[in-house]
């Protein structure tokens, strides 16, 4: 019984003290020597200006979104066309129904002016 | 091949009523936008008579070789499912006035939840379950944060989209390792490929999936989102997430537990586990509700408790607890409504829901304080009312497997969660509030009102013909 | 047999039409209280009256003895639970409503609908003018309906279902003028405790049904086996005894016996006709008529179920009976008159007759209906004074109300020929002759208290010096008919058990033999003899007196009694200190024990993170913690109980074993 607790415990010892040492070792042996260099948020690149807490358009989003969902609509379309004469008629005006379900969701996207840039 | 569609037709028609309505929402112009509401109820109330065939002419079907089932089983949630939004559609006319935007998409979204729910309640493949869930669950989303001028609402809608997707990673999480022990993601082949096994990853799967499904059902420790979202989202969305929402969770959890991990989920340790957890949700639910403040809080609480109860008859595994978990949610349903359509009205009339803005409702508007008492009386399981038959069933299930302890428990935690309830209902009847307006009830509210309380009691007199269409629903699931 | 089973199929209109009245008043003729009333008491009368028929079927019939054996059912199926069969009984368990009619329940029909009736005509003078009239007479209706259906139950379940409703009316009733908060306060005291005794009852109720498989008194009563009475519980104890324990305290909430009658002496806030309908005759004896109904159960148990209820009973007795003698308002000295003729019922009951019991019961509603109406005149007369210190010489001014106090009093004190004698005597010579002296001694000193606290509020209230600033006067009729019609009945109602196939003829349990039993004057003679001292001592001291002796020469004594031996503030320090102190500490323990045990995680890990970036919390983080923290313990557990927490370590020492 206590084995199979043994082994747990020893895991969680060993889990939670690695991270502790793999901090404090370097803490303790790395020598420390403070640049303006090393202040910097990013060491190469550009010089970031302003504050880090920016706020930007939610509308970039709702871009996001809809273009995610019209653009996996095209893995469902691909297979359909490949197999498109097997399929039948019947997957002909089951593959229509989805087109005007997306369709729907397209127009009131647009309706609502989710793809206006304002 | 096409005739199987039939099988479909309930989750087709809604699934067309709600493009409609949000087709139709487009074509007015944007000021004009009102509810909706006669097409929204015609709506249902087609999807409801569908469904109802469906039922009553025994159709138990499955489609794309056991991914998707039609039995009576699903019929019987479908139609619990469209009773809820029905509900809450007719209780919410007034307060849908209100709201500062989008008020063409409410009921539309609450069609969608309720088309996610319908799938949950049918699948019988696991990614189809995800499907409907997200469904349901995306649209709880902002359907919760609603009141987008309110901060409570926003945060509630926040908190609720990051849980929620947390609980769905586990949820996910499980189903993956279901799906690495058994190859397959049907819930019948995965009995079939388990057996009677029982080994470390199978425990962790159960236990991932069963974690997934206990938050949406509010099973403590799980449960810590319930009393923030619900305090937070719209009267009537609250009212929706505690009764449709949790019955959904109830849905797909009894099948997945009782039919793909029948013999794991009953198993000693697992029904041990399942057992405290019950226990736990029981009285830590009803404990922490007496002292709440603020109504939608205490009926956060209430329901986690409620979903102890539900809980008990998954636990007990046989038909008889599934009957008692089906007729229990259905009863549950009108109850819950009940109370939170007068909570609607409060809310709408006086812009707030602490319990103290009840005061001397029984002056102010009888028959909203009359239906709040039966309500909360109904959910404490006081005979004669509906909660009683129901809670009756689902112990008298429990006690058959010989949990006796934990039917002792839900005992003195029925006669405990009295106390709270009757807390609002002194409130109501005892208290003045003198400088609080009349509230005049009319048209579908009251209309609901009378439903709920009549259903309540009707049920609570004369149980038998819900009874027998539980008992059939829960004998298909056995099959 | 045929002609008279024609009166017991309609028994079901008994409580069908106090319902109908209830629903005509609540709907339709709430605004017309003239109409209300009129209503409710016609509904109430024809029950009366087609209880009297049925009465007659078995009684003047000589039928009432082969439904002893027998008993009569008229049953509707309400539900039917199908799958597997419960408990012994082979069929699938099925609920029915119905009528279930033997001499005891008829008997109890007729002392309901009578008293109800009186009650409710009473109730048109007193209730004259109040504002919720009409909202007064759909109650006593609702009540008439749910008592009377409780007396018809055939089974368990419909009688709990009545038990419950009976409750509910008399919450109603008590806290019927709820603008007074201990209106308000006594009405929820009552409903509270009683509830505690039905969470017993309805444990009971769900033993009987696992084991038994069905809950009708007739069908329980034929399964009561001698290998069933040999069933064993827990540690020995019978399965039966445990069951009558469980069911044993429905009725020590109902009828108020020791330790929960607390709520009694304050649901006498409620309207007077009220106290004496529901609090005196009908709804406290549910308890004592139920106790009666399954007497089979405890004659199956082991005496020590029995032995229990009789001493609780008797205990019960002279503990209220003591108590009543320090009170001071009117109408609390009857409620402990009620509380001790109580524990007197279920004495009876305890030491075996249940004769004894019922009679005691029947007479008692009488003379306690009675009293309480008469105390209702008074108190009406004197503009709601209740003080009986600030009454005296009422007997000069209202005649009638006095003479129907006096007889009332001279009943309950046991003077012959009145009816208390009869009951009251079959009682002690029951618990003499099965073998329980102290109970006999306890019931004698009981009888003795009884005499002395009725005569005391007698003398105080009716021959005490006049007060200036009373000025009474006496009732009008609809007061005090019933009065004279139920001091009628205190005076013959004892005669019932006069001849030989009498009272104890027809009521007894099932399945006995009867054995007819002559005046005992052994025991007959002592019980006159303390009665009338108690009257003769309490008139001696207390006539002609302004103030209470009894407090100027035992303080201390009295003082305690007066306080009703605190149980009201034992009570009060644990529900404050102890359940309140539970619900809080378990928030605190959410509050700060969980959170802080999660916000204690998030400690450690913030601690840990902050060597790397300063850490966000937020409440958000820590749901998702527990839910994470929650899933691990359950895992670790389940794995742990299934022994299969070995299979873990390969994976723990990465892949090693």
């Amino acid at each position: 019984m206590l084995n199979n607790f043994g082994a747990i415990g020893i895991l969680l010892i060993f889990a939670i003290a690695l991270p502790v040492i793999l901090v404090t070792v370097p803490k303790l042996l790395a020598p420390r020597k403070y640049s303006k260099e090393k202040g910097t948020v990013y060491e190469c690149g550009m010089e970031t200006r302003g504050e880090t807490w920016v706020q930007f358009k939610t509308n970039y989003f709702l871009y996001a979104l809809v273009f995610v969902a019209f653009d996996v609509e095209t893995v469902f379309l691909y297979p359909w066309a490949v197999q498109f004469r097997k399929l039948g008629t019947f997957a002909f005006i089951e593959m229509f129904i989805f087109i005007a379900i997306l369709l729907v969701g397209f127009w009131y996207a647009w309706k609502e002016g989710a793809l206006e840039w304002k | 091949m096409n005739a199987q569609y039939a099988l479909l037709a309930p989750e087709i028609t809604l699934a067309v009523v709600g493009l409609v309505i949000f087709s139709v929402g487009l074509l007015i112009p944007k000021g004009s936008r009102q509810g909706m509401v006669p097409l929204t109820v015609l709506g249902i109330l087609v999807t409801m008579a569908v469904a109802g065939a469906q039922f009553f002419s025994n159709v138990n079907g499955s489609f794309l070789d056991g991914m998707y089932l039609a039995d009576n089983y699903a019929s019987f949630f479908k139609l619990l499912f469209l009773a809820a939004a029905l509900l809450v559609v007719l209780s919410s006319t007034e307060y849908v006035q209100k709201l500062p935007a989008h008020r063409g998409e409410f009921y539309g979204l609450i069609l969608f939840a309720a088309l996610g729910m319908m799938v949950m309640a049918g699948s019988g493949d696991l990614i189809t379950l995800y499907v409907g869930l997200e469904l349901m669950t995306i649209s709880f989303y902002v359907l919760v944060a609603y009141l987008s001028e309110d901060g409570k609402s926003g945060e509630a809608g926040l908190k609720y989209l990051i849980l929620g997707a947390v609980s769905s990673a586990v949820l996910l999480y499980g189903v993956s390792f279901l799906y690495g022990l058994t190859g397959s993601t049907v819930i019948t082949e995965i009995a079939a490929k388990l057996g009677s096994g029982m080994s470390p990853a199978t425990i962790l799967a159960l236990l991932l999936v069963l974690a997934g499904f206990s938050f949406k059902i509010s099973l403590i420790p799980f449960h810590m989102w319930a009393p923030d979202i619900y305090e937070g989202a719209p009267v009537p969305i609250t009212a929706y997430l505690a009764v449709a929402s949790k019955a959904a969770g109830f849905a797909a959890l009894v099948r997945v537990m009782l039919v793909g991990l029948k013999a794991q989920a009953l198993d000693g340790n697992v029904a041990v586990a399942l057992a405290v957890l019950i226990g736990l949700t029981m009285i830590a639910g009803n404990l922490m509700a007496i002292p709440q403040k603020n109504f939608k809080r205490m009926m956060a609480y209430s329901s986690i408790s409620q979903a102890g109860y539900i809980a008990v008859g998954l636990l007990a595994g046989t038909p008889d607890g599934v009957k008692g978990v089906l007729f229990y949610s259905m009863i549950y349903v009108f109850a819950n409504m009940g109370a939170f359509t007068v909570a609607t009205v409060v809310s709408t009339a006086q812009g707030s829901d602490e319990i103290k803005d009840f005061a001397g409702l029984a002056r102010r508007s009888p028959l909203a304080a009359v239906v709040m008492t039966v309500s909360l009386l109904s959910m404490a399981g006081i005979p004669p009312l509906a909660g009683f038959v129901g809670k009756f069933y689902l112990f008298k299930a429990l006690l058959d497997q010989g949990w006796v302890p934990l039917v002792f428990i839900a005992f003195v935690m029925s006669m405990v969660s009295v106390y709270y309830y009757l807390l609002v209902t002194r409130t109501m009847y005892m208290e003045e509030g003198a400088d609080l307006p009349k509230i005049g009830v009319s048209g579908a509210t009251k209309f609901t009102l009378l439903v709920t309380m009549l259903v309540t009691l009707f049920l609570g007199i004369y149980p038998s013909p819900l009874a027998k269409m539980a008992t059939i629903a829960a004998a298909s699931l056995f099959r | 047999m045929i002609r008279m089973e024609a009166s017991f199929q309609w028994a079901w209109l008994i409580p069908a039409l106090p319902l109908l009245s209830f629903l005509i008043i609540g709907f339709i003729t709430k605004k017309w209280p003239k109409l209300s009333s009129t209503i409710s008491i016609a509904a109430i009368l024809t029950s009366f009256v087609l209880a009297v028929w049925v009465d007659f079927g078995v009684f003047a019939s000589g039928v009432g003895a082969e439904l002893v054996e027998k008993p009569y059912q008229h049953v509707v199926n309400w539900l039917t639970f199908s799958g597997v069969p419960w408990g012994l009984s082979a069929a699938p368990l099925n609920i029915e409503f119905g009528t279930l009619i033997d001499p005891l329940s008829a008997m109890m029909l007729f002392v309901v609908t009578l008293v109800a009736s009186l009650v409710q005509i009473y109730s048109v003078g007193y209730m004259h003018g109040d504002k919720g009239y009409s909202r007064y007479f759909a109650y006593q209706s609702l009540f008439a309906m749910s008592m009377l259906g409780l007396v018809l139950s055939t089974n368990l379940l419909q009688l709990f279902i009545f038990w419950e409703l009976v409750g509910l009316c008399s919450y109603l009733l008590i806290g019927f003028w709820f603008f007074k908060p201990s209106a308000r306060e006594a009405a929820k005291k009552a409903f509270m405790t009683t509830r505690v005794g039905d969470f017993g009852l309805l444990l009971g109720i769900l033993f009987l049904l696992n084991k038994f498989g069905t809950l009708n008194f007739v069908q329980l009563f034929h399964m009561m086996t001698p290998e069933v009475k040999a069933m064993v519980a827990v540690g020995g104890v019978s399965y039966l005894t445990l069951t009558a324990f469980l069911v044993f305290i429905g009725p020590i909430g109902k009828s108020g016996q020791f330790p929960l009658h607390v709520w009694l002496p304050d649901a006498m806030e409620g309207p007077t006709p009220v106290s004496a309908l529901i609090h005196a005759a009908t709804m406290v004896v549910a308890g004592v008529y139920l106790i009666a109904r399954i007497y089979f159960l405890f004659q199956g148990a082991s005496p020590a179920a029995l032995e229990f209820v009789a001493s609780l009973g008797g205990f019960t007795a002279i503990f209220a009976a003591s108590i009543a003698i320090a009170q001071n308002d009117i109408k609390r000295i009857l409620a402990y008159s009620t509380l001790s003729q109580l524990g007197y019922m279920v004495m009876a009951l305890g030491v075996g007759s249940l004769t004894a019991g019922m009679f005691h019961l029947m007479t008692h509603a009488f003379f306690k209906a009675l009293m309480f109406l008469g105390a209702g005149s008074v108190i009406h007369a004197l503009h709601e004074k209740q003080d009986i210190w600030e009454m005296g010489g009422l007997w000069k001014k209202m005649r009638i109300t006095g003479t129907t106090f006096a007889i009332g009093v001279l009943a309950i004190a046991g003077v012959p020929p009145l009816a208390g004698f009869f009951s009251k005597d079959e009682i002690l010579s029951a618990a003499l002759h099965n073998g329980h002296p102290v109970l006999f001694g306890i019931g004698l000193f009981t009888a003795m208290l009884t005499a002395f606290y009725m005569t005391r509020l007698f003398v105080i209230a009716f021959m005490g010096p006049e007060k200036a600033e009373n000025h009474p006067h006496e009732s009008p009729w609809v007061m005090t008919l019933p009065l004279v019609i139920l001091a009628f009945f205190s005076i013959v109602g004892g005669w019932a058990g006069i001849p030989e196939h009498g009272f104890a003829y027809f009521v007894r349990p099932w399945g006995s033999e009867f054995e007819p039993e002559a005046m005992n004057w052994l025991v007959a003679g002592p019980s006159i003899i303390v009665g009338l001292a108690g009257i003769i001592l309490s008139y001696i001291v207390y006539y002609g007196k302004a103030s209470d002796p009894v407090e100027a020469a035992f303080p201390r004594v009295y003082k305690v009694l007066k306080n009703k031996y605190y149980v009201d503030e034992f009570y009060l320090w644990i529900i404050k200190h102890i359940v309140d102190g539970i619900g809080k500490v378990l928030y605190w323990f959410d509050i700060y024990i969980v959170d802080g045990i999660v916000d204690g995680l998030a400690w450690i890990a913030r601690s840990l993170g902050s060597l790397f970036r300063r850490a966000q919390t937020g409440q958000l983080q820590v749901y998702a913690i527990i839910f994470f923290v929650a899933l691990i313990v359950l895992f670790l557990a389940v794995t742990y109980g299934e022994g299969q927490l070995h299979a873990l370590n390969p994976l723990a020492l990465g892949g090693g074993k």
